[in-house]
């Protein structure tokens, strides 16, 4: 090394547009790096894509023929799109302990060292996720396909798959929030059955609304969930209905409104 | 030092979690190319004052400042001169040693042409090439620690933190990290080095602040420390039982002498150096006694440290940030 300490000049202040800049930068940095762990533990991918397929085969044919029969539906027609949305949320439940595991590695320290954008921390975690989301998705389309399900047009199916994406995007803000505040990576998935379950069962995504008790019905149709299972149906079948696509982007930007900020704070009040 | 050559000053440093006082009204600072230990026992409050210099927590109380730049109010600007490793830093486990340094020298914003040749450089100098292409996971405890060090110079820092750098490591590892912090302060980067163990910052240290329970004991050079705290000893060993009995008579009268009958030693502290171990050992001579070797001997920092702190080790957990 030359005396490079010598000749370092200390660096003026960062500016505004330094700091728009290394969000970008650093966020991609980020990401390269997922890709980089992901290619060598390929099966976090395998567990991250499965879980949809098991939701779209044991509810279709263990509950299937049951509920079906008593909602007077075709079940699978039914069953697709909820499928779509509860397998976004597990991909924000993956962000959200993929996150406590990166908060529990020392690395996670580093990088608050370091003059980097503190959001891209999250951001590189949460979009990898959706990507791997957005992979998910479509594998669990194409055997639903096979299964004999009909999406009304190729358009319907892009625009289900896309808008499921970012709502489980935005969900996967959540559990990065969640993550950052509760860190053992143990607790953070204990703590997800308390929220992903009773969201994920008392939804529109497995049953219709209206074969639930009376006083179950009004957070059964409006709470994340249904409504984005309900939007999502929409689109696939070719009648998307403007209340739930506005009431899922109500949500969508809700959450990222709240947990973005939210999560960034509690990441760098970590100590 | 002038002003300018300062590179970390700390002013009062005060951290408090609940009602543990992790830190209390710490000062200190390092110029360019010294080496500042900061020793003491675990859960001393170490790794507190990393962490407030490094912006991983607020700081309490006090005022510090990283190359002229405010540690509270210019957190973004001292990242910027920054390197950070050991306890509280580390690496990506699941990466290999030179993806580490490019994800690293990317965040530190290196332009593109000057990380690859900035790695290289680094991965030559440490002696990486070896095993710098598998992921870290499989290193050995040096290997990782030296990657953890070399992870905090990509961007050639002005001031380096290192936490604890050595602790868990072989002696031979100890040795080779205790090499590359040499390397670094000779280069100009002021070195901020924790430590628990003593001979480690008796190595290193230009300057040494001992702390414990987050306040500050000492602080000095380490010769000074040695000569403040404990007076030169002389050990004499005689050759049988009879001289030893003899001796012993000689110095009973002396202050703070004692004698080990397994070893045949007499160990009596010197005030006055030469002339007066010089004395004892021919006024023994002239008793008759045989004196098979003798030496004076200064106090060792683990001397300095008992006297300090009362005990070499505190029975308190490592405050957990």
């Amino acid at each position: 090394m030359t005396n490079a300490a010598q000749q370092h000049v200390p660096p003026a202040a960062p500016s505004f547009g330094d700091r728009s800049r290394w969000a970008f930068q650093d966020t991609a940095t980020m990401l390269w790096r997922d890709m980089i762990r992901t290619a060598r533990q390929p099966e976090m991918l395998v567990f991250a894509v499965v879980m949809g397929v098991f939701f779209l085969v044991l509810f279709n044919y263990v509950f299937g023929g049951a509920i079906g029969a008593g909602a007077g539906v075709d079940y699978l027609q039914f069953l697709v799109p909820g499928v779509f949305v509860i397998t976004a949320l597990q991909g924000a439940q993956q962000t959200s302990m993929g996150f406590a595991a990166d908060l529990a590695e020392g690395v996670t320290d580093r990088f608050r060292s370091l003059p980097m954008s503190q959001v891209a921390v999250i951001a590189g975690r949460t979009i990898a996720d959706a990507a791997r989301n957005l992979i998910g998705l479509i594998l669990v389309a194409l055997l639903a396909l096979v299964m004999g399900y009909r999406f009304d047009s190729a358009f319907g199916a892009v625009a289900a798959i896309v808008l499921t994406t970012v709502i489980g995007f935005s969900f996967s803000w959540l559990g990065a929030a969640i993550a950052a505040k509760v860190r053992q990576p143990d607790m953070v998935g204990m703590l997800s059955m308390f929220w992903l379950f009773p969201l994920m069962l008392a939804s529109t995504a497995f049953t219709p609304a209206e074969s639930m008790p009376g006083w179950l019905q009004p957070f059964a149709t409006y709470q994340p969930i249904s409504v984005a299972a309900d939007a999502v149906r929409g689109l696939s079948e070719g009648s998307p209905d403007r209340t739930d696509l506005t009431l899922a982007l109500f949500w969508t930007i809700g959450l990222l409104a709240v947990f973005v900020p939210l999560s960034v704070r509690l990441y760098r009040n970590v100590d | 030092m002038s002003i300018q050559d300062t590179v970390i000053r700390a002013a009062g440093l005060t951290k408090s979690f609940g009602d543990v006082l992790a830190a209390d009204g710490v000062t200190f600072s390092v110029g360019r190319g010294e080496v500042l230990g900061l020793l003491g026992p675990n859960g001393a409050g170490k790794t507190t004052v990393v962490k407030m210099l490094t912006t991983l927590i607020p700081i309490d109380d006090g005022t510090a400042t990283v190359a002229g730049f405010d540690v509270t109010s210019e957190p973004e600007s001292v990242r910027r001169v920054i390197g950070l490793a050991g306890q509280a830093a580390a690496v990506d486990e699941k990466l290999t040693a030179r993806e580490n340094l490019e994800l690293f020298s990317r965040l530190h914003k290196l332009p593109r042409q000057r990380r690859r040749s900035r790695i290289d450089e680094l991965l030559g100098r440490f002696d990486m090439a070896s095993f710098a292409d598998r992921p870290a996971s499989t290193y050995s405890g040096g290997q990782r620690r030296r990657l953890d060090i070399v992870a905090a110079l990509v961007a050639d820092p002005l001031a380096l933190f290192l936490d604890e750098p050595t602790t868990g490591l072989d002696p031979r590892s100890r040795a080779e990290v205790w090499d590359s912090i040499r390397a670094l302060a000779a280069t100009g980067t002021a070195i901020l080095l924790t430590t628990q163990y003593l001979d480690e910052a008796d190595q290193l240290a230009d300057q040494i602040l001992v702390i414990d329970r987050g306040q500050t004991v000492a602080g000095g050079t380490p010769d000074r420390l040695k000569a403040d705290v404990g007076r030169d000893v002389l050990e004499v060993h005689v050759s049988t039982d009879a001289d030893l009995a003899r001796a012993r008579e000689l110095v009973a009268a002396l202050p703070g002498a004692s004698v080990d009958l397994n070893r045949r030693q007499l160990d009596v502290p010197i005030s006055s150096g030469a002339a007066q171990s010089l004395d004892l050992l021919r006024r023994l001579q002239d008793t008759g006694v045989t004196i098979d070797d003798f030496q004076l001997r200064r106090p060792t920092l683990d001397d300095v440290f008992l006297a300090l702190t009362g005990s070499s080790t505190t029975p308190v957990e490592e405050i957990q940030q």
